[in-house]
């Protein structure tokens, strides 16, 4: 029997996100708390390694090695199912990511439209944690996440759409190819307004600060995750840093040219603006102090989605004039 | 390939029907929307071995990144327990009734297979999303168009709903 070419590749690429995934979480957790500590003006992580460099890797195993628990009268399949929903679809949002022309682990004409759809199914995975799980903290999470995403994604699709009216594919390579290597040349210069919009939103979908109400310490403990110990906390932990690199690279293809870059283009480009967005990211967490419930929906509402709705009009309608 | 269809249509209609069954006979609501979304995902599988990823991916999207997630928020604000009246044994009259339900359906469906030759046995050819969009907006404009009446009318019927009760209050 002969094992078609396909299919090979795909498991290939499958392996390389695994190890992409897990290198991404060991990364960002070290930049996350260097970046937080010099934020405040503390060293952050410095004991274990030459700058605490290796206090990730000890944290995951620190992780892998406690005991998992589950609560009095939780529902056992939903509470273990949670934290798997959220990892898996993540592996497919990596596959279909331009990397480089070579570096593509799948193309996929509609690569898109697979990735908002794949990337919905993380507020399911939080909905069934904080259900799941049995406790009113988790609930309250659970119940903020789910307005909270629901509202977010609609700008969030108006943005990109504004991008696939702009180039005419959902194909995120030919996206890339449509830009050149000078950042005047990118999609950024025609579509500023929908890269806010965009960036603004991703913060939302991510659950990250100033809109990490689901997971809000100060009120909820840990929001939809309080009661997941060991891997059941760290595969939400690790899904939602490989969310954050997909919504990142997404916005790197969409707005910021993917691969392409001055002098040579190249994956090394892609790494760059990702993780310059993703610090972005970060110091955005540190910057801001966390919004209340009301302004996180009214600054969606009032603003996000008229903007958004304005700015499709405008480029449907520019489009049409210079066409 | 063809080998491999066939693999993945059994896989899909028993991920379909399985979560058809959890949906049916589970007692908890959280656990019945589980089956309903395993359901939903089966579906968007035929679409992909009917080669029409773009309604594969518009049905993971829309129905279960938003629809279920709604319907989930719903079953969130009930809080319906488990020992509520829904938990009775049905009468007997409403299982005589679905047993009807799926009985002229599944025999109007079963004497068209068997009647009528199968038509489609082609591999079938996916369809570029350019030429979908203009499909919906030229020749099948209206029934388009339509669709959406539909979205509003549901829509201005919720609102009034919500509405009347306000007054009531």
């Amino acid at each position: 029997m002969k094992i078609p070419i396909e299919l090979i590749r795909i498991v290939v690429a499958l392996v390389a996100v695994m190890a992409w995934v897990g290198l991404n979480a060991l990364l960002l957790v070290y930049c996350e708390r260097k970046y937080a500590g010099h934020i405040q003006r503390r060293p952050g992580p410095f004991e274990v390694g030459p700058h605490g460099i290796i206090q990730p890797l000890i944290d995951g195993l620190k992780l892998m090695a406690k005991q998992l628990l589950m609560p009095d009268g939780a529902d056992a399949i939903l509470f273990w199912l949670a934290p798997i929903l959220s990892m898996i679809p993540v592996l497919l949002l990596f596959l279909c990511i331009p990397y480089s022309p070579l570096l593509t682990g799948w193309e996929v004409n509609l690569g898109l439209l697979l990735i908002l759809a794949f990337a919905g199914l993380n507020v399911l995975a939080l909905l069934l944690a904080g259900w799941g799980s049995n406790n009113k903290w988790g609930l309250l999470g659970a119940a903020r996440a789910v307005s909270q995403s629901v509202a977010y994604e609609i700008p969030l699709l108006l943005a990109v759409l504004a991008i696939a009216f702009q180039t005419g594919t959902l194909n995120l390579t030919e996206i890339v190819n449509g830009q050149g290597s000078w950042p005047w040349q990118w999609n950024i210069i025609v579509q500023p307004l929908a890269f806010l919009i965009y960036f603004t939103s991703i913060l939302g979908e991510t659950n990250r600060a100033p809109f990490d109400l689901p997971e809000a310490e100060s009120e909820l403990t840990a929001g939809f995750h309080t009661e997941y110990s060991s891997m059941g906390f760290g595969l939400f932990f690790m899904a939602e840093y490989a969310n954050m690199v997909v919504v990142c690279s997404v916005a790197t293809v969409l707005f910021l040219g993917g691969w392409k870059g001055p002098f040579f283009d190249g994956w090394w480009w892609f790494l760059a603006k990702t993780y310059v967005l993703l610090f972005v990211m970060i110091w955005l967490r540190w910057t801001y102090p966390r919004v209340r419930f009301d302004q996180l929906l009214n600054i969606n509402w009032k603003w996000l989605l008229p903007l958004a709705v304005a700015n499709l009009l405008g480029t449907a309608f520019l489009m049409k004039v210079f066409a | 390939m063809e080998l491999m269809a066939k693999i993945s249509f059994v896989i899909y209609a028993l991920i379909i029907l399985g979560g058809g069954l959890v949906a049916v006979t589970s007692q908890s609501l959280v656990r019945a929307l589980v089956g309903l979304i395993s359901t939903l995902l089966g579906v968007a599988g035929m679409y992909m071995l009917l080669a029409t990823p773009f309604m594969a991916f518009m049905q993971i999207l829309i129905y279960v990144g938003a629809v279920a997630v709604i319907v989930f928020f719903a079953v969130m604000l009930t809080r319906a327990d488990e020992g509520g009246e829904e938990a009775d044994p049905a009468p007997i009259r409403q299982s005589l009734g679905s047993l009807a339900a799926v009985a002229a359906v599944g025999g109007v469906l079963s004497w068209v297979l068997l009647t009528k030759p199968v038509q489609g046995l082609k591999v079938p050819v996916e369809v570029a999303v350019e030429e979908l969009g203009k499909g919906l907006m030229e020749s099948y404009f209206v029934a388009f168009e339509l669709i959406s009446v539909i979205l509003l009318v549901a829509m201005s019927g919720a609102v009034l709903l919500a509405w009347e009760r306000r007054v009531k209050k």
